[in-house]
């Protein structure tokens, strides 16, 4: 392996350094800073307000944020620091450029209604990639296969049951290729039953060597598929670390509380 | 562009009569129109059905029919017919049978949107019928007309307009005497443009405010 | 009780029709063209270009329409500009009721979830891209019962350019008067025909909410 190859699988995916968001007078984030490795999987957990889902809006900038640099594959996500210090708005076709490389699907899928399936697929392929419609529509199809709904191509999202439209929801992510995907509650939304499918897909994922970061409830989930555990509370990560150690030995209150709470909760 | 200023206040008291009557002719004909609008909104949402669709038929020739029309039907209608109608009175007629259809409406999307499980709960709690209406639903229900009733209001007055085709010396007529009398067209169309601008945005300041008072209150 | 009057002049009513069809016609794809270039700038345009549209939409819904209809007649022969009469009529028709079109457009834009945004932004959709195969398809179904109503309101306020002399059904129906003095049968027959086409058009625009309530 020549030595910039070596550089480049060594050095991390995503560098969060110091990201703060504010609404109004309210810190949503504050300072946080968070180095994710190529193909390793994060999964972030934490109580609801703690700015787990802002955080992740942030990195492909559906977010904007007030202080703090994310870094992407090296570069800059959204701001650049010149050398006076001054803070910088990249031009909206970075930006685009930036969120076509990264993939991101959503707590309530958001499939386009109006197109088929298929078109929800290959749409950003074709118009944003501006690869050949033939050849987006079987890259398509194969991935349709990859995660069981094949049949499905020509259906609107609306004959779809919950945990479909989610896959269909990562699949069209995937279809752009990103060297990171993002995943914000997937299963939140869905009916229990229908969890299942959609975390098959994931794990699949995970296993395939994507770079992922998932912000869940799903803690057996995240024990099963996360190489690291991040804990956040009000904005700011409380704790982080491998989760067969974090959830064993918590080391904060913080988050000994979230688990016992957890505990009590969901495993009755 | 000069403005010929002189023009405007030499003729100042012949606006002011123009828009008296305008505002008139605005201020009747909305109070009628709001008058007659509940009871078409009755007839609307009464139990027995004829009444409904007499209701329902009512509003939908006023509203698919242009106001002018209607005010031409009235004016040359009655004055063939022998007991001449001043154009004023047509229009307000006119103006008020249209308004009127649709405010009832307004009303009645008003009551209408408030949820059937508040009437519910006023029944459980052992309520009359009118008791639910007048202490559940009417008081919520005029919010909500606030601002579509407004709209209407604005329209009324922007309809005013009309009646000087009926020889009636209002605004929007005095303005185009003034207009064929002298050259001094941009400032007459100004100073009409600005009265009428002054009037509905009286009306505008005042919904918004009537929003805010009740806002208060929930 | 044959209204004959009415009968008489029904031929001469409905050539008039046909003038109002043709005026609604050409401000309806003037003001659906204004209202279109208008919403987009509101929605999404710079704050200097927002402030513009704030203030046209302000006077088109504080000034009469007759007003204008009064200003272009008067005015513009002094402005040395020689107007075809219909097409003057249905610029200003149509540029008053492109505000209408435009609130119409503009709603119908921001009724979309900031959900379909998110999912089109994070795909690396840029906004022309966003509006053309996110936006608009889907506003356009929302945006039609209204556009359809407008169109109705529109075919109505047609009935005042007779007020300033051009020739259309209201018009056509004042002059059958003078020659009839039978104001009753000839208004009720110019309603009529007037309630023909704005009943069909609030009838389908009554029907494209009901389809619409049925899909979403």
């Amino acid at each position: 392996m020549s030595i910039d190859a070596l550089a480049e699988a060594v050095a991390p995916l995503i560098e969060i350094r110091g990201l703060t968001k504010r609404f109004g007078a309210n810190e949503v984030l504050r300072q946080v800073s968070l180095t994710i490795p190529r193909g390793q999987t994060v999964a972030v957990i934490g109580p609801s307000g703690s700015g787990k889902t802002t955080m992740l809006r942030c990195i492909n900038l559906l977010e904007e944020f007030e202080d703090g640099e994310i870094f992407f594959d090296g570069e800059p996500i959204g701001y650049r620091v010149a050398a006076d210090g001054r803070r910088r708005r990249l031009p909206e076709r970075d930006i685009a450029a930036s969120r076509s490389n990264i993939g991101i699907v959503f707590q309530s899928f958001n499939l386009f209604p109006h197109m088929t399936v298929l078109r929800n697929i290959t749409a950003a392929p074709v118009r944003v990639r501006g690869i050949d419609r033939a050849v987006a529509e079987r890259t398509a199809r194969d991935l349709l296969a990859r995660i069981g709904l094949a049949d499905k191509a020509d259906e609107y999202p609306i004959r779809l049951s919950g945990g479909q439209q989610q896959r269909v929801a990562i699949a069209r992510a995937l279809a752009m290729q990103p060297k990171l995907m993002l995943f914000d509650e997937v299963t939140s939304a869905l009916d229990p039953e229908l969890v299942g499918e959609v975390l098959a897909v994931i794990k699949q994922l995970a296993e395939d060597g994507m770079t992922m970061v998932l912000v869940t409830h799903e803690m057996q989930f995240a024990r099963d598929v996360a190489d690291t555990i991040v804990f956040m509370a009000e904005g700011q990560i409380v704790e982080r670390g491998p989760p067969k150690a974090l959830f064993a030995n918590p080391q904060s209150e913080r988050l000994r509380v979230f688990l016992r709470r957890y505990h009590e909760a969901y495993l009755l | 562009m000069p403005l010929d200023l002189n023009f405007i206040v030499r003729n100042l008291p012949l606006f002011g009569r123009g828009l008296i009557v305008t505002v008139e002719l605005s201020l009747l004909a909305i109070g009628l129109a709001m008058a007659w609008g509940l009871v078409v909104a009755f007839g609307r949402m009464a139990r027995v059905r004829w009444l409904r669709t007499v209701a329902g038929a009512y509003i939908e020739l006023v509203r698919d029919t242009p106001v002018l029309v209607q005010m031409y039907f009235i004016y040359f209608g009655f004055s063939m017919a022998g007991f001449g109608m001043s154009g004023f009175l047509s229009g307000l007629l006119a103006l008020s049978l249209q308004n009127g259809g649709y405010i009832a409406e307004i009303y009645r999307a008003g009551i209408e949107s408030i949820s059937v499980k508040q009437v519910e709960g006023g029944k459980a709690l052992g309520m009359s019928r009118w008791d639910v209406m007048s202490i559940v639903v009417l008081p919520q229900a005029l919010v909500r007309v606030i601002s579509p009733l407004a709209n209407q209001f604005i329209v009324i007055i922007k309809d005013t307009s009309l009646v000087s085709a009926i020889a009636v010396a209002e605004l929007t007529q005095i303005g185009k005497l003034l207009t064929e009398r002298s050259a001094a067209s941009y400032e007459v169309f100004l100073t009409i443009a600005v009265l009428y601008l002054m009037m509905t945005g009286i009306v505008s300041g005042l919904s918004r405010l009537a929003e805010r008072q009740f806002a208060i209150y929930h | 009780m044959i209204p004959q009057a009415l009968l008489r002049n029904a031929l001469y009513l409905l050539r008039g029709a046909e003038f109002t069809v043709l005026l609604s016609a050409g401000s309806i794809v003037l003001s659906t063209v204004v209202g279109a270039i208008v919403a987009l700038s509101h929605a999404f345009g710079p704050t200097p270009l927002r402030i513009l549209v704030e203030l046209y939409l302000f006077l088109v819904r504080g000034i009469p329409l007759l007003i204008l209809l009064f200003a272009m007649y008067y005015m513009l022969p002094y402005a040395g500009i020689d107007l075809n009469p219909i097409a003057g009529g249905i610029l200003v028709i149509g540029i008053y009721y492109g505000a209408f079109m435009s609130q119409v457009f503009r709603a119908a834009i921001l009724s979309l979830p900031k959900s379909q945004w998110d999912a089109a932004r994070g795909l690396g959709m840029r906004l022309p891209l966003i509006l053309q195969i996110v936006v608009f398809p889907q506003a356009f179904r929302i945006a039609a019962p209204p556009f359809v109503n407008t169109c109705m309101q529109l075919v109505k306020s047609t009935s005042l350019v007779s007020i300033i002399g051009l020739w259309e059904l209201t018009m056509a129906g004042r002059e059958a008067v003078e020659r009839t003095l039978a104001p009753f049968q000839i208004f009720a027959g110019v309603a009529l025909i007037y309630f023909c086409i704005c009943f069909s058009l609030a009838s389908y625009g009554r029907y494209l909410e009901k389809r619409m309530q049925y899909v979403h």
